[in-house]
């Protein structure tokens, strides 16, 4: 079934971080936020339908078998 | 041959014929390794460590060697320098963090073993990021130019080879980390295929994802380190059960019949500096004079490798430390703690989701090789030069959306880390400013060597790695 999705906003990574490094007591700079909001960026951009034709790589192998 | 710029300058291959001529000794190189360390360390701060007394002592066993016909090789007597996150027996290995402070293995990770067998001379530890993780802030500086970013995660390992307080150096690279500190300090860095060089012993980033490599200052002397320290590992379950070449015997074959693809619209992409831009190009022109056919190929699955990579790095990583965290969480600088929290909180379905973009991605850049038969992919190795240190996490002024010379230094360097195809980073140019241009060449698995005559082809053809930074001698 298809599935409706919204990837979160600039602002709205930057708020969950925010409250994570707060949760750790951790002291992090705005622009150690950018690049760490940018991670969760790369979560997001994953989900797409078309990678679902692929199996996983559970074990790496660099040789061309296939 | 005793004076020390002199000594200093010798590539691994030069020193290793003065030695075999009686022209000087394992001692002499060493001495003058520490009398370089000694010099450039209050500055450049490249090494973690460096154990004088035991370098000098395998320097004498291996000068004996020598004196009774023991000849190990290429890299016999050479000292070299080994990154903090290869454990090595009886000298501390603290991987540039508070979590290891003290911390002194009582065994040597497989690479450490193989270049002792090969008669090398361990001159000490270089620094590196925390873990690799580039979450801290080392105190190393590139000759080069103090103010600007030294390279990362092997930054220790490219600036004493820089500095020239090292004839070879061992990296890791999980996400270039050898491949850019090589473009930065003008030196040749190889990221071998997943699996050639043994990770055992290696504190691990990302262990799908992290190679084992040399850096050296010239494209033989590179061949040489690989071929010692490549080969099989049973100890390590990655270990690729491929033999090991000689990786010296192409390297002057020519470039006739060899066919190199240059996709534009990725590694050439409006972030690549005019000057990295023709640089660039510039090679391009001469390895098809140098008579290898250019071939323009389009591969738009690398649209998503920095995404597929980061999330596979933020998964494994935290994995790895997860432990780790919960005993020694304060102990981590803000920033790495901050990446491996966030990554023990990726969803299974996300870190799938990666792991079936990299099967989509190596099958992509297998059928490109196949289809138009190529030998090799060429590119910037970074888009940008060196930038200033204070400007490495900030948005770029010559570009509007965003993206920081961080986002640069990844965008070409991450697909051979997600294929485990070879690549390699060697010299191509300099700035007006004086800065190295390293250019990249990614290749088939397992066939480093026709990279190395790529390379050795073109290093013929100039004199860019003989250039020498102007803090050497200041």
């Amino acid at each position: 079934m298809p599935q409706r999705r919204r990837n979160s906003t600039q602002e709205e990574r930057a708020d969950r971080l925010a409250w994570l490094a707060e949760a750790l007591g951790l002291e992090i700079g705005p622009e150690e936020l950018a690049a760490l909001a940018k991670q969760l960026r790369a979560l997001e951009a994953l989900e797409i339908d078309e990678l679902q034709e692929y199996t996983p790589i559970l074990k790496m192998d660099a040789g061309w078998h296939e | 041959m005793s004076d020390l710029l002199a000594l200093i300058n010798l590539s691994i291959s030069e020193a290793a014929s003065a030695l075999r001529r009686g022209e000087t000794t394992s001692v002499a190189l060493t001495q003058a390794m520490l009398a370089r360390i000694k010099q450039t360390e209050p500055t450049l701060h490249a090494y973690a460590t460096a154990p004088a007394n035991l370098a000098l002592a395998n320097a004498e066993q291996a000068d004996r060697d020598l004196q009774n016909g023991r000849d190990r090789g290429p890299l016999h007597g050479i000292p070299i320098g080994v990154k903090d996150n290869c454990y090595t027996k009886g000298i501390l290995t603290e991987v540039g963090s508070k979590v290891l402070a003290g911390f002194v293995p009582d065994y040597d990770a497989t690479v450490v073993e193989k270049l002792y067998s090969a008669g090398a001379v361990i001159i000490g530890k270089t620094r590196c990021h925390e873990f690799s993780c580039g979450g801290s802030e080392p105190p190393t500086r590139t000759p080069w130019d103090l103010e600007r970013f030294p390279g990362g995660s092997s930054i220790g390992s490219g600036v004493a080879l820089a500095a020239r307080s090292a004839f070879g150096a061992i990296g890791t690279d999980t996400g270039g980390s050898i491949r850019i500190p090589a473009s930065i300090n003008n030196l040749v860095g190889m990221k071998a295929t997943y699996g050639r060089v043994s990770a055992f012993g290696v504190v691990p980033l990302a262990w799908s994802l992290d190679h084992v490599g040399p850096l050296t200052r010239t494209v033989r002397d590179n061949a040489l380190m690989l071929g010692a320290i490549a080969g099989h590992d049973p100890r390590d379950a990655n270990s690729a059960r491929v033999a090991a070449p000689d990786f010296t015997a192409g390297l002057e074959a020519g470039l006739r019949g060899l066919r190199i693809g240059i996709e534009r619209d990725y590694f050439l992409y409006r972030g690549v500096t005019d000057e990295v831009w023709t640089a660039t190009e510039a090679v391009i022109d001469q390895l098809a004079d140098l008579g290898a056919e250019i071939v323009e190929v389009s591969l738009p699955e690398l649209a998503l490798t920095s995404e597929t990579l980061t999330t596979i790095r933020m998964v494994e990583s935290a994995s790895y430390h997860r432990n780790l965290i919960r005993e020694s969480g304060h102990l981590y600088s803000p920033g790495t703690r901050a990446t491996l929290e966030i990554g023990q909180a990726v969803l299974a379905t996300q870190y799938v989701a990666a792991l079936r973009a990299r099967h989509r991605f190596r099958s992509a850049v297998q059928a490109l090789f196949r289809r138009e038969n190529l030998t090799a992919l060429i590119s910037p190795t970074i888009p940008v030069p060196a930038p200033l240190l204070s400007d490495v996490r900030k948005p770029r002024d010559d570009m509007d959306n965003g993206e920081t010379p961080t986002d640069a230094f990844i965008h070409h360097v991450y697909p051979a880390n997600l294929s485990g195809q070879p690549a390699l980073s060697a010299p191509a140019a300099f700035t007006h400013d004086g800065l190295p241009i390293g250019y990249q060449l990614m290749g088939r698995p397992f066939d480093e060597a026709t990279l190395y005559r790529i390379a050795f082809a073109y290093e013929q053809t100039h004199d860019w790695h003989k250039r020498q930074p102007p803090q050497v001698y200041d």
